[in-house]
């Protein structure tokens, strides 16, 4: 790689010295390679022009199209009109009509780009704000589930206390362990729930009567 | 003996007894219909009528595309999913390495004194555009940044970071620019496009998802502003560690202060000029309403 790098480096010098002085500055030439262009194979001495009068002519011979084609070879021998190269007055105003509808200019892109980042980023900043919002109540609900959790727990710990408790209880009254889906079982649990509804209620009442007598007894005690 | 009345009353009477002509008693011309071959009969009875030896080969069962036997077939297998969508209409840009761009300077393939852009790339055989493939251009890769030792004033479509900072160090100039597909196939062959003797065409703003990309000035887009591109050069200098050269006192800045116009496709040639390889002229039009759309 060096060595090219270093011939070639030795031959732009050379070309660009060269309009310095003309004689060779440098002892050794290198041969470089240019672009050497595809010669124009036009037969400029005796060129076809088709007659535009004649049938023989083919259609596609007398397009403005092709009259275009054969200025570009010929030029002014052609004897096309080199104004009709251009388009006239009517086909310019299509043209122009179809860039406005198709071809937005550059300031509307760069408007409607900015109009799209700025919707973008408000989708973006909302979600994010959603995301805050929602994650300072993630402790809360945290606590509340595990809260819940526990309690359930709890709940059927109790549950299973009590049924053990009642199981117990009917076999010391009727002497042996008995089914708990059975009647005998079932009445027995009625029964002891009723007791105690009505132990409550008992129990409720004297609170009551306590308190109501307690106003009247602490301002007679007071005096 | 009995002679017909009148001559051809006999085929009048036919013609009025038969019934109209209809989809029922239509056939087809004769000869018009070729029978298809009858396969395995007479001397070639018990033979296999060239469908070779048993199985769905010579019985003509074989099961649909893309069946595998009963197995899960692999288009069902691989889940899909979008990376590859509208992978037929994305831009192609032919990468040019910087080892390449040098190579080709270095054989005098590419002449420095003057700006490259694709005319000058395509010319040099450096690459190959193909528009009709969905070719939008080359890009610039940073192959060859360690070696690269040329001060070059060059267009392409794509350049990546260190690409840029390569040509930089150097005291070259890059700006990366958009040719919508008709002028590229211009600027990839300009001769062809002369002898057709049409008006050099306005060349088109990029779509607006390219937008961004050349009005960066971090990309030396052609739409950024010159002053931004000041900027973005000492701050690329700074990231790579080089002392950006001066090109102001460069004895090539007129090369390399050369920019091409938003809507031009070739230096030195303005949209709504006829060039005339064969007697060597330039024709410009003159009238008011073309200036100003080809100005525009």
């Amino acid at each position: 790689m060096a060595a090219p790098v270093l011939c070639g480096r030795t031959a732009v010098l050379c070309r660009t010295l060269r309009g310095i002085s003309s004689s060779n500055p440098c002892g050794l030439l290198l041969q470089t390679a240019s672009y050497n262009p595809r010669p124009l194979r036009l037969n400029l001495s005796d060129p076809y022009i088709p007659d535009k009068e004649s049938d023989e002519t083919p259609a596609w011979q007398k397009t403005a199209r092709y009259d275009g084609k054969l200025y570009g070879r010929y030029g002014s021998a052609s004897g096309v009109d080199p104004a009709s190269l251009w388009p006239s007055h009517e086909q310019l105003d299509r043209v122009v009509a179809e860039e406005r509808e198709w071809q937005p200019t550059l300031e509307e892109m760069l408007r409607n780009i900015e109009l799209k980042e700025k919707e973008e980023a408000e989708k973006r900043q909302a979600k994010e704000r959603l995301i805050a919002a929602n994650m300072a109540k993630m402790p809360k609900m945290v606590a509340d589930w595990r809260r819940e959790k526990r309690e359930t727990k709890q709940k059927l710990k109790e549950d299973k206390a009590r049924r053990e408790q009642l199981l117990e209880e009917a076999r010391v009254r009727f002497g042996y362990a008995l089914d708990p889906r059975s009647p005998k079982f079932l009445e027995m649990v009625a029964e002891v729930e009723k007791e105690e509804k009505k132990k409550k209620k008992l129990m409720k009442r004297r609170l009551k009567d306590e308190q109501t007598a307690a106003p009247v007894t602490t301002p007679a005690d007071a005096s | 003996m009995s002679f017909p009345k009148k001559p051809g009353s006999k085929a009048l009477d036919v013609l009025q007894n038969l019934p109209r002509i209809s989809l029922a008693n239509l056939r087809p011309e004769p000869g018009a219909k070729k029978t298809a071959p009858r396969r395995g009969r007479g001397q070639h009875g018990g033979n296999r009528s060239g469908r070779g030896h048993k199985g769905q080969r010579q019985r003509g069962n074989r099961p649909r595309l893309g069946f595998e036997g009963g197995q899960t077939p692999f288009y069902l297998a691989i889940p899909k999913y979008g990376f590859n969508e509208g992978h037929s209409r994305r831009p192609q840009y032919q990468p040019l390495s910087l080892k390449r761009l040098q190579y080709l300077i270095d054989l005098g393939r590419v002449d420095t004194t003057q700006p490259i852009d694709l005319t000058q790339l395509v010319n040099a055989r450096g690459v190959t555009i193909q528009p009709l493939k969905r070719d939008y251009g080359v890009q610039l890769v940073d192959e060859g940044e360690d070696i690269f030792a040329a001060k070059i004033h060059i267009e392409v479509q794509r350049a990546s970071e260190g690409a840029i900072a390569a040509i930089e160090r150097n005291g070259g100039v890059i700006t990366t620019s958009f040719y919508d597909p008709i002028s590229l196939g211009i600027v990839i062959k300009p001769v062809p496009f002369f002898l057709r003797g049409q008006p050099i065409p306005k060349r088109m703003l990029p779509g607006q998802d390219m937008v961004p990309y050349y009005t960066d000035a971090g990309n030396r887009g052609y739409l950024a502003d010159c002053e931004k591109i000041q900027q973005a050069r000492l701050a690329l200098a700074q990231k790579y560690g080089y002392i950006l050269p001066d090109i102001s006192k460069d004895e090539l800045y007129h090369m390399l202060s050369m920019r091409k116009d938003v809507r031009q496709i070739f230096f030195g040639l303005a949209p709504g000029w006829v060039v005339n390889m064969s007697e060597k002229k330039i024709l410009k039009p003159t009238d008011e309403k073309l200036l100003k759309y080809y100005s525009s």
